[in-house]
């Protein structure tokens, strides 16, 4: 009894430490992404994908690159449970970052257009992006 | 004169040519239903897209 709980305990703790080991350099480097939307130097894109838009170091360059293989992996999986395309997935997901995440003073691009920076107002969404929802 | 039997033989040439005809397509007439279901595609994704951004913070930075 004893035993089994101490290596369920010991199992625990590896765990926890391996995760804080996974999770601490990710977090830090979402944060300089974070950071480089804050100055406008990556933005958000209509096809569901962060892009570089100004200058940026190499670490911040790598973890664009980073989440948007994340992102795309995750798109993949839901096309897939709900038969439709990546692209579909993307440009809807995209629809959603473009409408309620992007904050005022973040840059932004629709297609291959010039990055914009959001203003007041909302952005004005490409057409097939659906009003409900 | 002469112009008259031009002007005649013109309106002639006309009522033979110029006669409306009336066809019945040979395709069956098609009502394009798509854009529809399309639409309910995208209305149903959007509501995906959110929870996917909201259960992934981490791969939607702010």
């Amino acid at each position: 009894m004893t035993r089994k709980l101490l290596i369920l305990a010991a199992g625990a703790a590896v765990a926890l430490a391996s995760g804080f080991i996974m999770t601490a350099p990710a977090r830090a480097q979402s944060g300089a992404v974070a950071a480089a939307m804050s100055a406008g130097t990556v933005g958000e894109q209509a096809d569901g994908y962060l892009g570089i838009a100004g200058t940026v170091g190499a670490d911040v360059r790598s973890e664009v690159e980073s989440i948007n293989i994340k992102r795309r992996a995750a798109y993949t999986q839901l096309a897939g449970q709900r038969g439709v395309t990546v692209q579909d997935v993307a440009a809807a997901t995209g629809c959603q970052t473009l409408s309620s995440r992007v904050k005022q003073g973040q840059v932004y691009r629709i297609g291959a257009g010039a990055w914009e920076t959001k203003g007041a107002g909302a952005i004005a969404l490409p057409g097939y992006c659906a009003t409900a929802g | 004169m002469n112009k008259r039997t031009i002007m005649m033989a013109g309106f002639a040439g006309l009522a033979l040519t110029g006669c409306i005809q009336v066809k019945a397509p040979d395709k069956p007439i098609e009502i394009n239903l798509n854009v529809k279901v399309q639409q309910e595609v995208v209305v149903k994704l959007q509501r995906d897209a959110q929870d996917l951004i909201q259960n992934n913070p981490e791969l939607f930075p702010q």
